[in-house]
């Protein structure tokens, strides 16, 4: 291959200055001219009848200009599962949802206005639990499911309220439990999280009231897919609808699909065509937007004595939440390696992704790959106590290599994970005593006084698969001063791309990075692309960018032929030139091939468009697929913690993060991503749960009191960076935006039981249920602790 | 109640008209147009509103327009010397400080308000003054970096006078 410039290098961010400076425009600053503020009115009931609704005052409550309910906004929408009404029609579903909207000149105005809407409610059972939603005799959420628009590949199956059943079947696993010289189960949950980007959500919208266009400004992390639903649900053309996406404040999977989105549309139609704001303040973001999945998660294995897994069953039930949005492809995604990356002949998985009355779930970084890791890796641990044996050696007999066949009917190349396992176990010095400093904990002297504190280490390993197929088009301009632009519908939402993006630019076109900028987002302009999810744009966009970058080069070449005399001679381009491949003198900078050949405004433009034409969706009645991923990506993570057995306290001393990335296009992106990863790792690990009290209210609307990692939280983090190339990747690379959180909790939770000789089953590992736990296991003696489901 | 303020702000003296009530994150935003200081929460808990008020960091969120009259605001736009980024612009945009950003302004106006009492602070010293500030991003590693090394520059400048 030929040397690499600028990818593979540590280079600073494009979009930093913007950012340090405060000139950067994100969502939440946008100010349209002549806009009018809007505020929505929530439900304050789990699941109801909307008996009526009085408007009347607030539509006389003066600068008032709109007061709208679902009756003026007939529309639904979804993506998989066309079940979301814009504004609650008939009844409400969960506390948060959506009934109503003003628009006044101010926000003061259109708040005020809310105040005075009226609404009875009838009450209406309501399910705040996945198991119990999909219960024999339960009532349905959605009475009208049967007649909802939906996907083909969704198969709801036959018990109430679930809107997905996934499917896995490989051999036979009550043969292989009969074969097992162990038999193991555990029942494992994962709470209600949620993204908690920085900036709360917001949406701006505008209806041209001749033309019928509608414009959307909104940080969308799929601005293709949203107007595609937008287009849908309104029944209008897609050329009728823009999207215009500012800057994202961070997203982590909440800001795709519609919710504000909604609420502005549906106003802009009352405004006369003067644009709209919505902005949810961070209550209302906390409790309608969008949540991560809580999972109830039945495990059961058979294992031989040498430790060779003979088979795995696993039932996942999803909390989906009122309305489907994500929940059937995270329920299929997530299902599908929730039994570990591991070679298992005997497969069962069933999952079911249920409705229930608690605010919508949603895509969340790792896209449902943490809640099964959460229960495979520490079921994997208990597996070893029960055989004696040591972790990493069991995992080493049944982690999947090169070559192996996936318990999904897929050949797997290109597989990092055994390399990630040794490197993150050795960085925490595995199978050594406690190698931290005790003067961390108080010094030696300190520790033999204080013998509360248990110190434990553990690890966890994942596979993600990534969405499959998908598309993403780019272009690639280049001016007649050498400068070129770069059209790709990936959104910056802090993760990297429009530097990942400019250097596989700069790359092809032997440019300096500073002559390359970002196209700003604006679907009238931009090329499709399917969306900014799925750890997806560095392989998807990658290679589109770089294929575009390389037709615009070879445009160039043919142009300059001419201009350098050139006939049968092989021409090359680098440091901004293109010149004789034999002769390097003879060469012209690429901005003067556009000048002499188009003139001074003359811009010759690349296209490519990239999709991985293998991949097949899994087949409906095995969940089967022989290329289900574009790729794959493998993470093991490693931590060692210091439990305080008197107050149920863990801190985490370091934490290893070995992720294979194929290739790392920018080391220092990377290790940034893993790092924040890891963050958000802990976060949900100790602390994180968005408290859904037994009436569904969000008890924790608040930064105060739903706890986020702080600069004090952090242990010492060590990423390390495994290259295992993906030869389909561009330059070998796969994919790392999701994998920094999904082995972390599970890995925590075996330091934990590690140091304390208790498994807990339950997320997160707040000091309260460490503290029980350890108590129960004094009192009785139990070495497993298991608290309800609420 | 409309009230009327003069104030300095980023180095300017301006007169404004303004509800008492606003607070003052919503009258550099959308009063004044200035929106590199951030809305995260708006209760006074993530600290991306953070500005300098009479030369003490605040969350801005949390400050009444009524109490301004007088009063010396710095933002996030007025943190530049001259046409230069400051030390601490520059540290966080080389080691990797920034990711969606949407923090950054907080950031950097909370670890200024460090280095303005402490040039030489410790590790412990950088995580507890930015224990107000949120960042989802990070995973705060390479902010803590960066402040140490923008501490070290800045040094460095004050040394060579
Ligand atoms: S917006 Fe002021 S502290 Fe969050
Ligand atoms: S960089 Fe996104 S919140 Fe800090």
């Amino acid at each position: 291959m030929e040397q690499l410039t600028i990818v593979g290098k540590p280079v600073t961010r494009v979009d930093a200055e913007e950012k340090v400076t405060g000139e950067a425009v994100y969502g939440y600053d946008l100010v349209l001219p002549d806009m009018l503020y809007g505020k929505a009115l929530f439900s304050p009931k789990p699941h109801a009848r909307i008996k009526r609704i009085n408007t009347e005052e607030a539509k006389q409550y003066p600068g008032v200009v709109a007061v709208i309910t679902g009756k003026d906004a007939p529309w639904t929408h979804g993506e998989s599962i066309k079940d979301k009404p814009f504004l609650a029609q008939d009844k409400v579903r969960y506390i948060g949802e959506p009934v109503a909207a003003v628009a006044a000149m101010d926000e003061d105005t259109a708040q005020a206005a809310v105040r005075l809407i009226e609404v009875e409610y009838e009450d209406l059972p309501a399910y705040f639990s996945p198991e119990e939603a999909c219960k024999p005799g339960a009532i349905p959420i959605h009475e009208n499911f049967a007649s909802y628009r939906k996907f083909d590949f969704i198969v709801p199956g036959s018990m109430p309220n679930v809107c997905e059943h996934f499917k896995l079947r490989t051999g036979d696993v009550e043969k292989g439990f009969r074969e097992a010289d162990l038999v193991l189960e555990e029942r494992y949950y994962v709470p209600v999280i949620q993204h908690a980007a920085i900036e709360p959500h917001s949406s701006h919208a505008q209806v041209d009231p001749e033309s019928g266009r509608v414009t959307i400004w909104v940080a969308n992390d799929a601005p293709f897919r949203a107007l595609h639903e937008i287009s849908e649900a309104l029944g209008l053309s897609q050329e009728k609808i823009r999207f215009i996406n500012p800057l994202q404040g961070g997203g982590f999977g909440s800001k795709g699909g519609l919710k504000v989105e909604t609420i502005a549309v549906a106003l802009a139609y009352h405004t006369k065509g003067k644009p709209v704001r919505v902005k949810f303040n961070r209550e209302e973001t906390f409790i309608s937007t969008l949540t991560r999945h809580e999972a109830v998660i039945h495990i059961k294995s058979g294992v031989k004595q040498d430790g060779t897994l003979a088979a795995r069953q696993m039932t996942l039930y999803w909390g989906a939440g009122a309305y489907a949005e994500k929940s059937p492809t995270v329920c299929i995604r997530g299902s599908l390696p929730a039994p570990g990356p591991y070679r298992i002949p005997h497969v069962r998985v069933d999952g079911y992704a249920a409705y229930t009355n608690k605010p919508v779930a949603g895509s969340f970084r790792g896209y449902g790959i943490p809640q099964g890791a959460w229960a495979c890796e520490q079921h994997m641990d208990e597996i070893a106590k029960k055989l004696r044996m040591d972790p990493v050696e069991l995992r080493l007999k049944n982690i999947f290599v090169d070559g192996d066949l996936a318990y999904w009917g897929e050949q797997l190349h290109s597989v990092g994970l055994k390399e990630t396992l040794i490197k993150a176990t050795q960085a925490i010095e595995w199978g050594k005593p406690p190698g931290f400093p005790a003067s961390q904990l108080g010094g030696e002297e300190a520790r033999r006084l204080k013998p509360n504190i248990k110190i434990g280490k553990g690890f966890a390993c994942i596979s993600k698969p990534t969405r499959t197929p998908t598309t993403s088009k780019a272009g690639v301009l280049v001016n007649s001063k050498g400068e070129i632009t770069v059209l790709a519908g990936t959104v910056e939402i802090g993760q990297g791309c429009s530097t990942i993006l400019s250097q596989v630019a700069a790359e092809e076109l032997k440019v300096p990075l500073d002559k390359v900028r970002m196209a700003p987002l604006d679907t009238d302009m931009i090329p499709f692309d399917a969306s900014t999810t799925s750890s997806r744009s560095t392989y998807h966009m990658g290679n589109a960018v770089r294929r575009a970058a390389i037709d615009a080069r070879e445009k160039l070449m043919e142009m300059a032929r001419p201009m350098l005399e050139a006939k049968n001679e092989e021409l090359a381009c680098s440091n901004g030139k293109v010149y004789l491949k034999d002769q390097p003198q003879m060469a012209l900078p690429i901005g003067d091939v556009v000048r002499r050949k188009l003139g001074n405004d003359g811009i010759v433009r690349g296209d490519a468009s990239y999709t991985y034409e293998i991949g097949k969706d899994l087949d409906l009645e095995t969940g089967h697929s022989d290329h289900a991923s574009a790729f794959y990506m493998y993470a093991t993570q490693a931590a060692e913690v210091a439990v305080d057995e008197e107050t149920g306290r863990v801190r985490i001393l370091r934490m290893s993060a070995a992720h294979d990335v194929g290739k790392a296009i920018n080391p220092l992106n990377c290790a940034a991503q893993i790092e924040g990863g890891l963050a958000m790792g802990i976060g949900s690990a100790l602390h994180e749960e968005m408290v859904i009290d037994s009436q569904g209210k969000v008890r924790n609307p608040s930064f105060l009191d739903y706890h986020l990692v702080t600069s004090l939280d952090l242990p010492e983090m060590i990423p390390i960076i495994v290259e295992c190339p993906e030869p389909e990747g561009p330059y070998g690379a796969k994919g790392l935006g999701e994998p920094g959180l999904a082995p972390t909790p599970a890995a925590i939770g075996n330091a934990v039981a590690d140091a304390i000789g208790v498994r807990i089953c339950d997320l997160p590992l707040n000091p309260e249920r460490v503290y029980w736990a350890i108590q129960q296991k004094r009192a009785k003696g139990s070495s497993r602790w298991l608290t309800e489901v609420a | 109640m409309m009230m009327k303020i003069r104030i300095t702000l980023n180095g300017k003296s301006i007169s404004l008209e303004v509800p008492a009530h606003r607070l003052l994150l919503d009258l550099l935003r959308d009063e004044i147009g200035l929106t590199g200081t951030k809305e995260g929460c708006g209760t006074g808990d993530c600290g991306a509103c953070t500005v300098f008020l009479n030369g003490k960091p605040v969350n801005s969120c949390l400050i009444l327009s009524g109490e301004l009259d007088g009063a010396e605001i710095v933002t996030i736009e007025g943190l530049k010397i001259g046409p230069e980024l400051h030390p601490i612009q520059k540290a966080f945009i080389q080691d990797g400080g920034v990711q969606c950003g949407y923090c950054t302004s907080g950031m950097l106006m909370m670890s200024k308000a460090l280095l303005d009492e402490n040039l030489n602070p410790t590790e412990e010293e950088i995580r507890f003054a930015l224990s107000g500030n949120l960042c989802r991003c990070t995973g705060y590693a390479k902010i803590v970096q960066a402040v140490q090394d923008a501490a070290a520059e800045l040094r460095r400048m004050r040394a060579e006078g």
